[in-house]
């Protein structure tokens, strides 16, 4: 078992964290807002937490301690929210792919801020990020109860008077408005809640990658992102946490098939080097044959007493 | 705005009526094209106002700007002596002006009762926290808008359809449901858009019905846009008619019927 966690512990954890990234874009999608940004508070949170655990939190030479983690969960949260905000008031007002594209704009920006600042390191970045862990697995005690929680969160946000503004302005906006909603708050906090959590997954993985440098949070890894939600389902938060999970694992799974006997040699080229063909089909043909991802609300119809109630009423 | 009201109470002192909605010099451009064109009116509380026309006329971009789904381009809105000309849509829905669309816009993903529980968002008050937390207030709340939304599908006849998503349902029920909508926001003012189109000849006579008690059982004030003429005629108080974006008359039925600009209007001149 110990031996399972050593080799899969660092894959588990990115799995995770893959999840809980799938999520953060899904909470500006839920109003119908397709950004990219996420990767942006993503780099940010994690620089956030590189600089403030190499140049402020390390004086002593013993172990870095957790609470210093969290703190800088906490800040880098509350940073990328206020960003959020700053950067959500003007970017919303644009629709559909100019939305998507000024938040690509805003990622390239942060990212070539990162690579010409000082404090960020450069084109090198930051690195010997102190590890409040002694290993890989460990960082699950931190990643897992922050992704059962949003999950839960998300679970009762669908269900509430503000999920359903969400779901409404995604559904048709002019009518939401219509009907007494005000789309522009509701899309800017949609907007901000997601950033608020890209920021936070940044502070953890910026400990758990042990380094941190302008490659993380490019556009590529936008496009990652928004696989896990297109294709794990973007109209309810159980398709980007499984597509989160999936995807992460998935360039692993094949590389791991193609070390199985008795294949012939250029497939098992193919599924070694070949990933990214597979990655790329695998969302191409998603998207034609299931617009809405994979998993559909209609989950919660499959497993949930109360809604077959409902219907006889 | 306390000037403007102390007008309207005076312009209101020499009837018994009170204005509810005034629409004042209300324009709208598009381009070149005038949709609306200096047109003042206005509906009074408790009024049947039907707003008729042929096509093209302007009546639904009359709609969308007292609702402020599009801008004003010049004119002023004045809804129980208050300008509202300047305020959003939502803003505008919350002071109690509902509407139903032409072409219906429910949300078609969603099941008939989810569309009239989101219509409740003005009257109830629950945030990120204590909605996510279950906080009693929020939970009650919760319940309460459950309740009232079913009773709304009771009043339109779809109790049984409550889950079934809005565009699965028949078209007639989809209007119905539309109405039940808008009726959730708890209006004054109810902006119905052709509630009558694709209706046969009995289904109509049972709208005009409906219409009539959803006044008296809501006290609401009703504005209809509809082509059928006869039920027009019969359901409404007053009519103001438009062509080419200009109001061309105003007034009872009878008057209207009569007025030989309308008649050119709808006929032509010979």
């Amino acid at each position: 078992m110990s031996e399972f966690f050593s080799t899969y512990g660092s894959l588990i954890v990115s799995m995770v964290l893959g999840a809980l990234l799938g999520l953060s874009l899904y909470l500006p999608l839920m109003t119908g807002q397709l950004s990219l940004a996420s990767p942006g508070f993503y780099a940010l949170g994690g620089y956030i937490a590189a600089i403030l655990s190499t140049k402020v939190f390390n004086q002593s030479s013993h172990e870095f301690s957790i609470f210093y983690l969290l703190l800088e969960m906490g800040i880098a949260g509350i940073v990328c929210g206020l960003l959020g905000i700053a950067v959500g008031i003007p970017t919303l007002r644009l629709r559909g792919i100019y939305l998507a594209i000024a938040t690509i704009a805003f990622g390239e920006v942060l990212r070539v801020v990162s690579l010409n600042l000082e404090i960020t390191g450069g084109a090198v970045g930051i690195f010997g990020i102190p590890q409040p862990f002694p290993n890989q697995i460990s960082y699950l005690w931190v990643a897992l109860p922050l992704l059962i929680v949003s999950m839960l969160i998300l679970y009762r946000l669908e269900r509430i008077r503000v999920g359903r503004a969400f779901i409404a302005i995604r559904e048709d906006e002019l009518v939401a408005g219509a009907m007494g909603i005000n789309p522009t708050y509701y899309k800017i906090l949609a907007f901000t809640l997601g950033a608020i959590l890209a920021g936070v997954v940044g502070a953890i993985s910026a400990h758990f990658l042990n380094t941190w440098n302008a490659r993380q949070g490019t556009f590529d890894a936008s496009i990652i992102y928004l696989t896990f939600v297109l294709i794990g389902g973007s109209r309810t938060f159980v398709g980007p946490v499984l597509g989160g999970i999936v995807f992460t694992a998935l360039p692993e799974i094949l590389r791991n098939l193609a070390q199985t006997n008795g294949l012939p040699d250029w497939l098992a080229h193919f599924l070694q080097d070949g990933r990214l063909i597979i990655f790329g089909l695998l969302i191409v043909t998603g998207t034609i044959f299931f617009p809405q991802g994979i998993v559909t609300p209609n989950i919660f119809n499959i497993f949930n007493i109360f809604t077959r109630k409902s219907k006889k009423i | 705005m306390s000037q403007n009201i102390s007008q309207i109470s005076e312009t209101n002192s020499g009837t018994n009526k009170n204005i509810i909605l005034e629409v004042r010099e209300l324009t709208r451009r598009f381009g070149g094209l005038v949709a609306v064109n200096h047109v003042s009116f206005g509906v009074h509380e408790d009024e049947i106002f039907g707003l008729i026309g042929p096509n093209g006329a302007g009546k639904t971009t009359l709609f969308n700007l007292i609702t402020s789904l599009i801008p004003i381009s010049s004119g002023e809105l004045f809804y129980q002596g208050v300008r509202i000309s300047q305020l959003c849509c939502h803003q505008i829905a919350g002071l109690g002006i509902a509407r139903t669309f032409q072409n219906i816009r429910l949300f078609g993903e969603l099941s008939a009762l989810e569309n009239i529980i989101i219509a409740r968002h003005v009257h109830t008050k629950s945030n990120l926290i204590t909605g996510i937390l279950e906080l009693p207030t929020a939970v009650k709340e919760e319940k309460r808008s459950r309740q009232k939304a079913l009773e709304l599908l009771e009043l339109v006849g779809l109790s049984d359809r409550a889950t079934e998503n809005a565009r699965n349902l028949a078209y007639g029920d989809q209007r119905r449901l539309e109405i039940a909508r808008a009726l959730a926001l708890e209006p004054k003012i109810l902006l119905l858009d052709e509630p009558a189109a694709g209706m046969n000849p009995s289904e109509k006579h049972q709208l005009s019905q409906f219409i009539r008690d959803l006044r008296s059982l809501f006290n609401l004030t009703i504005i209809l846009i509809e082509h059928h003429v006869p039920l027009v005629m019969g359901l409404c108080d007053r009519i103001a008619v438009l062509d080419f974006g200009e109001l061309i008359a105003l007034g009872e039925p009878s008057v209207v019927r009569n007025d030989p600009a309308v008649i050119e209007a709808y006929l032509g001149n010979e």
